[in-house]
């Protein structure tokens, strides 16, 4: 019984040896070919326990069963070792250049015009304005009679137009979609703001473009004031150019609203200080506003008595230059993709 | 409009305001001044007379001059042609600053200069006030120029301000000198000095006028005899030049300065040379004109003539006649005093390209209450400068719809609504006031106002609260948002659609743009493969490229993409989504272009754009719109066309409609659009048929619980038979089969004559039990025999 006990022993300390010592996957199973099949000694001791005593077989029975569980143990925890690290081997030996370029997902670039076009309709249809578009191709009745422009009126000095015929042209402003929406609203509350391509008959330079974009905002109900309009320009103001911006109203002159005024932002290079990008003025013109003309609204089916409103028109080039300091506005038109693919 | 700084002192008192400060009042006001600007500027400056002229010896254009300025002579070298002995000339001293620089004591070749003599142009007058003999050499004073006298500009009348206005339409009266002095006072504060003259009633006329048109509602003659024609005094001429008018005779100069002053244009005839003594205005009188300038007009229906004996003396409001023309000889005048519709006188102008200071004033609309002290003033200073012998009264006809100025019935609560503030009725009838309005306080709450004559653009109300707000200061409006009931915003669903179309292209890298919508003729008929009919063609073009309203995007895609080549940016995927109109049709398009290749990683990785690639971003947007693609079909273009690639392009059908077109482009549209010859695909789509029709609502499909049975299909097809045709034949064969990928194809020379070889595996799929082995089989059979049977398809083994 003794020498069978260190027996076990001994093949306790050989194959442990022999495990911890392994290296490869290869030795591994050379060692458990030699040491753990059912060939192998430690297996086939068992039969030694036929000649055993009733006490010594329990005795010896538990041990050998103790030893092999260890062992079996042991051999699964090396062989996972060797696993693993062999795994590991592998996988450092796939190493790629992570430097090479990326697989292609940019999304492309977007006219800076229709950027800056969808930020200002978002900020307005978050106040609740409705989006609503006119066409390119006007009548010269909406274009300009509905606007308080009759023909041959020293106002339409201000805006050479395209004309296809005598009453059909290129709209000139997104102004006459002030007189089809209230035509459509019937003396409905009106919000909306209407964007649009507009065209008038100069020459392109830097700062002119025959095709321009402009989005209209009207806003008609009862009791609306110019400080309504100014409170919702100040809003529309900061958060497009940042709560710092501050507006100030500058007295002018549109056939259409009356009183009739220019919106102009405080300049954000220099905070109103006066520096080049504002002409040292401190001050940048933004836009134009006013309060619609009774007559406009009188000739669009909205008693003046009753309703009041006011109304914008933002010119979107010229809000795209300044954010983006573009100094051409040709450039928006030439559609150069290294220029487009910095706009997203 | 360019006004005087010092001509406006006659009329306020503008001793203690700043040009500048005064220009940035008016601005705020809406009276934008866009510059303020010295006419001259020069210091140590002194009058003198030229004594001795010698020649320089070393020179062949300078001259050694002694010149004499008052208590003492200096030496002064000068290279003007007109230098010459006893002229009396501007002399700038040592340190005297000009707007080039400053003089200094100097040796010209040997001689001693101790000033320079001067031109005005040296004194920063601009050119354009200039004559070419003043351009030319020094200036030459006037022999009661004060030799020793130092306030030379003042002398010149040089030492003024100019405001250049940019006047908006509504405010015409500002084209008078004298309104612009009472809008300053307004502004100021300020007192205005009335014009002073004389009052003529004149001796009994036979002089007849007559208007036979509404065009010309009022019109006075009056006649003058025995005028004496010659140059102007040195004060009318300071005060026409410093307005940017030259300087002609006294009486073509009174004409001008009333003008100026009052804004009512003026125009003298010469009595003698009129055919009759009569004045009578049609505006039906057809015929030819000789003008001023001896060029012959053509008269037409609607201009106002102005006629003697039926021949127009004068088109009126826009250019006189040569034949009635003052002259130097001219003894007896008659001067005309007129209102003419501006409508008229614009389309006359426009129509003969006749502007002049007095066509503009007509045209903006002047002021019709004031033309008979317009006539006095004129008389006035005929009276001083012209020494005639007798002055016959005022003939006038006369029949204004309105003969004395409409007043405005108000309330101090409606503007105060309109504007958002809370003024006091003091306040607002003080800011009214001040604006030269006559107030009648009717009660509390309301009042009568009355607009001085010259602010014809006062009419409402509306016009009242704006006068009230530019004078008080639009800062003083305190802004608040207004309370209104709650409303939905957005876009309509159509737009809501364009908008998520355009992200969907663009979150597949494709650039968007945006391009003019007017085209050449070149252009405007290629691509015109969606039924539309005419374009719209400008009347007025600014240039041949910018002719038509485009109907097709395309042209504008492949001018962008030869522009970006041309750049060397090759791989180009652009779209325009744009509104197309034509003669009674408004659509929205899309047009897209693929060009070069698409870039997976560098040009590591590379695909080349194809057919293809269009064909997938059409199906592509059609799953993201819920829109079966059962509804689209891509169709052999039938009917070759020089646009497209005839073997790769299609007519995109959408429920049997054609809703647009895609392919490559043809090799002759790339010349001509000196676009690459290869790689260039297009298409274009009218949106408002695919988007705007019914689509798929999303409804969850159970996924199976049975597993999928794949086979593989190889096989040998007839090279005319399409895949779409095999993969319909095979969809429609049985429900069981759920997919049908195609793995390969190709053409070569060991397949039999006609063939080529197509792969293809099924994916069948039971969605109520799990499949077997031998169903499959047995409907695989059955395929085979039919697309044996109906495309002599053959099972490749």
């Amino acid at each position: 019984m003794k020498e069978h006990l260190e027996k076990l022993d001994h093949l306790l300390k050989l194959i442990t040896n022999k495990i911890e010592e392994a290296i490869s996957k290869k030795q591994l199973i050379e060692i458990r070919n030699a040491y753990l099949s059912k060939k192998a000694e430690i297996n086939t001791m068992l039969s030694i326990l036929k000649s055993l005593t009733p006490e010594e077989r329990s005795v010896f029975g538990q041990k050998i069963n103790s030893v092999r569980e260890h062992l079996f143990q042991l051999y699964e925890q090396k062989s996972n070792l060797i696993d693993r690290a062999d795994l590991t081997d592998k996988l450092n030996k796939e190493q790629i250049d992570l430097s090479l370029p990326s697989v292609n997902y940019t999304s492309g670039g977007v006219n800076p015009v229709f950027l800056v076009r969808d930020e200002i309709l978002n900020i307005f249809i978050e106040m609740g304005y409705e989006v609503k578009e006119g066409r390119d191709v006007e009548s010269d009745y909406y274009n300009f009679e509905l606007m308080n422009i009759p023909k041959n009126h020293p106002s339409r000095d201000m805006q050479d137009s395209f004309y296809f015929s005598e009453s059909l042209l290129l709209r000139t402003h997104t102004s006459p979609a002030q007189a089809r929406v209230m035509e459509e609203k019937k003396g409905e509350l009106i919000k909306v703001v209407c964007p649009g391509k507009c065209y008038r008959r100069d020459n392109d330079d830097m700062t002119h473009s025959h095709q321009f974009m402009q989005i209209e905002g009207l806003l008609v109900g009862q009791n609306i004031n110019l400080g309504h309009l100014k409170a919702t320009l100040d809003l529309f103001i900061k958060k497009m150019f940042g709560p710092k911006r501050e507006i100030r109203l500058v007295s002018s002159y549109f056939p259409f609203t009356e009183p009739s005024v220019e919106v102009e932002v405080s300049c954000a290079e220099c905070d109103g200080q006066g520096c080049p990008t504002c002409k040292h003025t401190g001050y940048i013109e933004i836009l134009g506003a006013g309060m619609v003309h009774p007559d406009v609204l009188k000739m669009s089916g909205y008693d003046p008595e009753i309703y009041s409103g006011f109304a914008f028109g933002i010119g979107v080039e010229r809000v795209a230059m300044l954010r983006y300091q573009i100094d051409d506005i040709r450039r928006i038109y030439q559609n150069d993709v290294r220029f487009l693919k910095q706009f997203k | 409009m360019i006004v005087s700084y010092n001509w406006l002192k006659k009329y306020i008192n503008l001793n203690n305001v700043d040009p500048f400060a005064l220009a940035k009042k008016l601005t705020f006001a809406g009276v934008e001044v866009e510059e303020v600007k010295k006419l001259a500027s020069a210091t140590n400056l002194v009058i003198g007379e030229i004594v001795n002229v010698r020649k320089h010896t070393n020179s062949d254009h300078l001259h050694v001059t002694t010149v004499n300025i008052g208590k003492k002579t200096l030496q002064i070298v000068c290279g003007a042609p007109n230098c010459r002995e006893n002229l009396k000339v501007i002399v700038a001293l040592e340190g005297a600053k000009l707007p080039f620089g400053v003089i200094k004591k100097s040796s010209l070749r040997g001689e001693v200069s101790e000033g320079m003599i001067c031109s005005l142009s040296e004194l920063g007058v601009d050119h354009k006030f200039l004559s070419s003999k003043q351009l030319e050499g020094i200036e030459e004073l006037d022999n009661d120029a004060v030799v020793g006298e130092t306030n030379v500009l003042e002398y010149l009348g040089l030492d003024d301000y100019l405001l250049d206005l940019r006047i908006l339409p509504n405010r015409s009266d500002l084209y008078a000198l004298l309104n612009v002095a009472y809008e300053i006072a307004t502004l100021e504060n300020l007192e205005v000095k009335k014009e002073d003259y004389k009052v003529i009633q004149g001796d009994k006329s036979s002089f007849y006028v007559n208007s036979l048109t509404p065009q010309c509602p009022q019109f006075s003659a009056r006649v003058i005899s025995d005028i004496q024609v010659g140059p102007s005094p040195k004060w009318l001429k300071v005060a026409l030049q410093s307005m940017n008018v030259r300087s002609i005779n006294n009486i073509v100069d009174i004409g001008n300065y009333v003008m100026l002053l009052t804004g009512q244009p003026l125009h003298m005839y010469d009595y003698d040379k009129l055919p009759k003594k009569e004045l009578i205005i049609k505006d039906d009188y057809v015929g030819s004109f000789i003008g001023l300038d001896e060029k012959e007009y053509q008269v037409q229906k609607g201009d106002i003539g102005i006629t003697s004996n039926n021949e127009v003396m004068c088109l009126g409001g826009v250019f006189g006649a040569y034949s009635s023309a003052v002259d130097e000889l001219t003894k007896k005048i008659v001067i005309e005093v007129a209102n003419f519709s501006f409508s008229a006188i614009r389309k006359t102008a426009n129509r003969l390209g006749l502007t002049s200071d007095a066509s503009i004033r007509f045209m903006k609309g002047i002021n019709p209450y004031q033309f008979e002290s317009v006539m006095h003033l004129a008389t006035d200073l005929i009276l001083k400068l012209c020494k005639p012998s007798s002055i016959e009264e005022i003939i006038t006809y006369d029949q204004r719809s309105q003969k004395e100025v409409k007043n405005i019935k108000s309330t101090y609560e409606y503007i105060n609504n309109r504007l958002g503030t809370s003024f006091t009725s003091e306040e607002i009838l003080k800011t009214l006031k001040r604006a030269h309005i006559k107030v009648d306080v009717l009660d509390d709450k309301s009042f009568l106002a009355t607009p001085p004559t010259w602010r014809i653009d006062l009419v409402s109300e509306a016009d009242l609260s704006e006068e009230v707000i530019r004078l008080i200061g639009l800062e003083h409006i305190k802004g608040s948002l207004p309370l209104l009931p709650s409303t939905l915003g957005g876009y309509t669903p159509f737009k809501n659609k364009v908008l998520r179309l355009r992200q969907y292209l663009s979150h597949r890298g494709i650039d968007e743009i945006l391009t003019y919508s007017l085209v050449s003729k070149k252009e405007i008929s290629d691509f015109v493969l969606l039924k539309q009919t005419k374009a719209y063609k400008l009347l007025n073009p600014l240039s041949e490229e910018h002719m038509y309203l485009r109907l097709s995007l395309i042209p504008s895609l492949l001018q962008v993409a030869s522009y970006n080549q041309a750049r060397d940016q090759k791989n180009l995927a652009l779209y325009e989504i744009s509104d197309i109109d034509y003669e009674g049709q408004e659509k929205t398009h899309l047009s897209l272009l693929l060009s070069g290749g698409l870039l997976l990683q560098d040009e590591l990785n590379k695909t080349p754009y194809s057919f293809y690639h269009l064909k997938g971003i059409i199906e592509g947007l059609a799953r993201y719109f819920h829109l079966s693609l059962n509804r689209l079909k891509f169709e052999k273009v039938e009917k070759t066309n020089v646009e497209l690639h005839p073997g790769q392009s299609a007519y995109l059908k959408f429920d049997n409609q054609v809703v647009g077109y895609l392919g490559k482009l043809h090799p002759l549209m790339a010349k001509k659009y000196d676009v690459e010859k290869e790689g260039v695909y297009l298409l274009e789509i009218v949106l408002d048929d695919l988007l705007q029709s019914e689509s798929k609502a999303i409804v969850y499909e159970q996924l199976s619980r049975f597993p999928v049975i794949k086979r593989d299909l190889s096989l040998l097809v007839p090279e005319h038979v399409t895949y779409g045709e095999i993969k319909k034949t095979i969809t429609s064969f049985s429900k069981l089969i759920n997919q049908v990928n195609l793995f390969d194809i190709y053409l070569d020379k060991h397949l039999p004559l006609g063939f080529k070889s197509i792969a293809i595996s099924l994916t069948y799929l039971d969605k109520q039990k799990t499949l077997l082995d031998e169903e499959v089989k047995e409907i695989e059979k059955k395929l085979i025999e039919l697309l044996n049977k109906k495309h002599q398809i053959i099972l490749r083994t």
